[in-house]
């Protein structure tokens, strides 16, 4: 909010200089931001929190500053001459939900010339934010930025009856605010109605029928105060938001609508002429009634660690208005009407810290048991994701959470779809519609961003959560996301790449051993896609070339391979334990086995473990070939060991003739 | 005489040129052993040949044969082998194989991973609070209206509410919009005393240069009997001089939040400028760094520890905007642009 600071300080008795005041002012929690010159005077925009209402005008934050700065707040002190006409004899008011409006207070000024207010008066609210408008409509924004009170004036012979009535809008009812624009009503809003019709927004804003304009010569002048919840309800609702309503859903004083309606009055008259009538008009159907507290300093100092002298606590209670007495060790306080936020005996303690300051508190480390800490397991899990893949060479993106529902509804067709989609049901952007069910889309979209700006190479992981409907709003699923790209352009390459990372992730995290079955739908190319399928035939992920369908769809120059895994079904990896080291030499043997195009490795290798005998310590894979149509030969490496002697070169070709024989009859395959 | 002999030879020979290694001279003594042209065990072991039966003759001449060939083999290889480490040790003084090499040529790539910077940032803040004994927890980000607002003291039409503008989802379910909602799961399930971070994503309807719709947070919960503001500044400087450095100056002002009374914003001193006022402090000295506080009693009372007997202070700050200021990454929105350039800076 902005303040002038002249304003501020002609308030004051005793006033530092402006740079000590700001100081002061944002030591006790009014932080001044930000300070450029204005007219006549320099303009603070001071961030006021939404708890204190009370310091969103000049006076309240000039009280503020005086218990800070150690000065005296000047009492408010104005004239009002009233002439001998009865105001009550010239309008009448009628509250019909005193609990949405618990007072209304009104003043008839008459014979006022409505011309502009001087440049003094003016130049303020330049410096505030607010454009003049006539010297009335001045009058009103004046006091309220210097009281805090919303007023409002009405052209007294606009008001239909000369009758003001508080009531909620009925069915139907429309108004033309003084914006200009028509606001559809309903009964849960609250209104100012004159005889016929509603006038004004209660709280929010006057009606374009009834405002002050050229031809005024009598105003009739509201300071009320309203309900916060109510004001704050129907502002929103019609989805406006003014100066007024600002300070009536924070909740305003409800005893200054009295004093505010006389300084306005006052102002008015000196400003645009004419006479105030004799005596408010004053409904005041719930009286507001003081709430007293108390506390004790010693408790006090134990909540805040620090000593902090009773007379010292008295000072910044009375400097606040709280006309704190101090019996023995208990303060005794009466909260002001203006502290809405002041409710029980912490808030107490905060007026009392903060301007004693946080900078007196003497630091002290507390003292707990020294239990070690332990990071939750589901922080164990993806960390231990994350730092699989930047073991293996992949770095880490991040993408959004929210994705194109339209790109999300390809998820289905992806072997682990989580369930149904779970929409926003106020998005920023269409782009960010619905809650993502998949990591890919995003990495897609990062990838071509990535080949867009040159990169070739791409090795990027993506550890976050996707989402699904469930019957009790959503489910969350831990997700660990690969894509890669770049190499030697050779596609089974890439996808051995991606195999041996995605298998080499699996198992860091714990995820169960799992089968490489061709797959992966539309997403993966039919030739290079598998699903990873667990023992008890869970799919837990999928991995593989990017189809070239998906490949068009995100405009991606390069091919790319990806794998998603589910982090579900992962435990942490038991320990690794020592197995003795074998001290009798190894006996390698390469064998190349030539098959037809239809057997897969998987069964090339399960066949070769089972017929191998328990002297095999490893099979592995070393290379294929492929020499013609019909051929591929696929070399195999095993190792035999004996545990406890140097192994033969008879013993071996005997193991391996037998393993040729076997593999021959069963698998039907040669040897090259 | 049988091939069990030929065997027993296979085996001493391996064992013996193992034991030789890459040493020149001992490779030529086990030569000499089992190859040497006089005394060489496999002369001995040919000699037998001439009086065996024809039939084991055939097999014994076999099996000898590929005993011969497997030894002069591997001799032939360990002699290469003691060779080259010859060289080696010979400080490049002898002429390599393959010719000389361009020292100058670059080595082969190492493919290094990386974290995200704002990951990079959670685990050194969470290891700085392990270490004082807190524990890390996590929480759902899809949450009900009672743990992200009402449990914290924030009503439904509650004015702090505009601050956070929510994404709302179907059944009256919503994105968090920080990390606190944690915190009163914590309390809910267990009595204190609690020491507790809590890092996490979090989401917020407002995107510019400095909002973005989504980010992330930690969070810090201590509550004990006869926790004190002084515990609180105590803690906040411990941790944030062993995030920056010993030299900042940390600085609590008042500050407003729903769930925390007396509320405190903390600024540590500008660690770019020293003070002097530059770009990153707005000129001022001082950089806004946590929000924090000592627990509103109505949290307390929402979760159902005794108001009473314990107090408590919480304390939050953006992650990434801890990563952006640590890093000098200008704009927040570059952090969830899946760049990989921007990550592999931090391998």
């Amino acid at each position: 909010m902005i303040f002038d600071a002249e304003w501020l300080t002609e308030l004051l008795d005793g006033a530092p200089d402006t740079d000590t005041l700001a100081e002061k002012l944002t030591d006790c929690g009014c932080l001044v931001e930000l300070r450029e010159e204005g007219e006549g005077a320099e303009k603070w925009d001071v961030e006021v929190t939404t708890n204190r209402p009370d310091a969103m005008n000049h006076r309240g934050l000039a009280r503020e500053a005086a218990v800070a700065t150690g000065c005296r707040l000047r009492p408010v002190d104005f004239d009002l001459s009233e002439s001998d006409e009865d105001a009550g004899q010239l309008a009448t008011i009628e509250i019909a939900d005193p609990k949405l409006c618990s007072r209304y207070v009104a003043r008839v000024i008459r014979g006022v010339s409505v011309g502009s207010s001087p440049e003094w008066l003016q130049r303020r609210l330049r410096n505030c934010g607010v454009r003049p408008i006539n010297a009335v409509v001045d009058a009103t924004n004046y006091v309220l930025l210097e009281l805090g009170q919303p007023l409002h004036a009405f052209d007294l012979d606009l008001v239909r009856g000369r009758r003001i009535v508080v009531r909620p809008a009925e069915e139907g009812e429309q108004l033309e605010t003084l914006d200009g624009e028509e606001r559809e009503l309903d009964p849960s809003m609250l209104m100012i109605a004159d005889g016929e019709g509603v006038v004004a927004l209660a709280g929010i804003m006057g009606g374009a029928d009834s405002e002050i304009n050229d031809d005024t010569t009598d105003v009739l002048l509201e300071s009320a105060h309203f309900d916060a919840l109510s004001v704050r309800r129907t502002s929103r609702r019609l989805g406006m938001h003014t100066e007024a309503s600002h300070r009536f859903e924070r909740g305003t004083d409800p005893e200054m609508a009295a004093t505010a309606c006389d300084r306005a009055a006052a102002l008015i008259a000196e400003l645009a002429g004419g006479h105030v009538c004799r005596g408010r008009i004053d409904v005041h159907p719930r009286p507001w009634e003081p709430t007293r507290m108390e506390f004790s300093i010693a408790a006090l100092s134990a909540f805040t660690g620090l000593d902090i002298p009773a007379d010292r606590v008295v000072e910044i209670l009375e400097g606040l208005e709280f006309f704190p007495e101090l019996e023995g060790d208990t303060v005794r306080v009466t909260v002001p009407p203006h502290r809405v936020d002041i409710e029980r005996v912490p808030d107490l303690y905060e007026e009392v810290i903060r301007h004693v300051g946080y900078g007196a508190v003497p630091s002290e480390l507390p003292v707990l048991p020294t239990t070690p800490g332990h990071r939750n397991a589901n922080w164990q899990l993806i960390d231990r994701a994350r730092q699989a893949a930047v073991t293996a060479g992949l770095v880490e993106i991040m993408t959004w959470s929210f994705i194109d529902a339209e790109v999300d509804a390809l998820v289905p067709s992806q072997p682990i779809c989580p369930g149904e989609p779970l929409p926003l049901q106020n998005p920023l952007a269409q782009t960010q519609g619905v809650m993502r069910r998949s990591l890919l889309p995003g990495m897609l979209t990062a990838a071509g961003a990535n080949f867009n700006q040159g990169e070739q190479e791409l090795s990027i992981f993506e550890q976050g959560r996707v989402f699904n409907r469930g019957d009790d709003g959503a489910r969350e699923h831990e997700r660990l996301g690969v894509a890669l790209s770049g190499g030697d352009g050779a596609h089974d390459h890439l996808f051995a790449r991606l195999k041996g990372i995605v298998d080499d992730l699996a198992s860091r995290v714990g995820l169960p051993s799992t089968q490489w079955r061709g797959g992966g739908g539309p997403w993966l190319d039919a030739d290079a896609g598998a699903e990873l399928v667990a023992e008890d035939g869970t799919v837990i992920g999928f991995a593989g070339l990017l189809s070239p369908e998906f490949s068009d769809r995100w405009d991606l120059r390069h091919q790319v391979a990806v794998a998603e895994l589910d982090l579900g079904l992962a435990e942490e990896p038991p320990l690794a334990r020592f197995e003795a080291l074998a001290r009798h030499p190894a006996v390698v043997v390469d064998m190349t086995v030539e098959h037809g195009p239809e057997l897969s490795y998987a069964e090339l290798e399960t066949a070769t473990r089972e017929f191998t005998t328990e002297l095999v310590e490893e099979l592995g894979y070393v290379t294929r070939f492929v020499p013609g149509e019909d051929v591929v030969r696929t070399t195999l490496r095993l190792v035999y060991r004996h545990p406890e002697k140097s192994l033969t070169q008879d013993e071996v070709n005997t193991a391996q003739d037998e393993l040729r024989k076997r593999l021959a009859e069963a698998l039907g395959v040669g040897f090259a | 005489m049988s091939t069990d002999r030929l065997d027993e030879v296979r085996s001493a020979f391996l064992a013996d040129l193992e034991e030789a290694g890459g040493d020149a001279e001992a490779v030529e003594k086990v030569r000499i052993t089992y190859a040497g042209r006089r005394s060489g065990l496999l002369n001995e072991l040919t000699a037998v040949l001439r009086d065996l039966p024809k039939e084991a003759k055939r097999d014994y001449g076999r099996a000898l044969n590929e005993l011969k060939k497997d030894i002069e083999s591997r001799l032939a290889d360990a002699r290469e082998c003691a060779a080259s480490e010859k060289v080696a040790a010979g400080k490049g003084q002898t002429k390599g194989v393959a010719g000389a090499v361009d020292v100058t040529l670059p080595g082969t790539p190492v493919q290094r991973g990386a974290q995200h910077p704002v990951h990079i940032v959670r685990r050194r803040i969470e290891e700085i609070f392990l270490r004082m004994g807190y524990d890390v927890e996590a929480g759902p980000e899809v949450e009900d209206d009672w743990h992200n607002f009402e449990a914290l003291n924030i009503p439904p039409d509650h004015p702090a509410r505009d601050d956070q503008d929510t994404f709302y989802l179907p059944q009256g379910y919503l994105l968090r919009t920080h990390t606190s909602p944690v915190q009163a799961r914590v309390m809910e399930s267990r009595q204190p005393p609690i020491r507790i971070v809590v890092p996490g994503r979090v989401y917020r309807r407002d995107s510019d240069l400095r909002h973005s719709p989504m980010f992330h947070q930690i969070e810090g919960l201590l509550v004990d009997e006869g926790i004190t503001v002084g515990h609180l500044k105590a803690t906040l400087e411990a941790f944030l001089h062993a995030l920056f450095s010993d030299d900042v100056e940390v600085r609590l002002r008042p500050g407003y939040f729903p769930f925390t009374e007396p509320s405190a914003e903390v600024d540590i001193s500008c660690i770019f400028c020293d003070q002097k006022g530059c770009g990153v402090c707005s000129g001022s000295g001082w950089i806004e760094i946590l929000d924090s506080g000592m627990v509103d009693p109505r949290v307390f009372e929402a979760v159902g520890v005794d108001s009473e007997r314990f107090t408590g202070f919480a304390f939050g700050l953006g992650l990434d905007r801890i990563a952006m200021l640590v890093y000098g990454i200008p704009d927040l929105r570059q952090l969830f642009a899946g760049d990989q350039r921007l990550t592999r800076q931090f391998a």
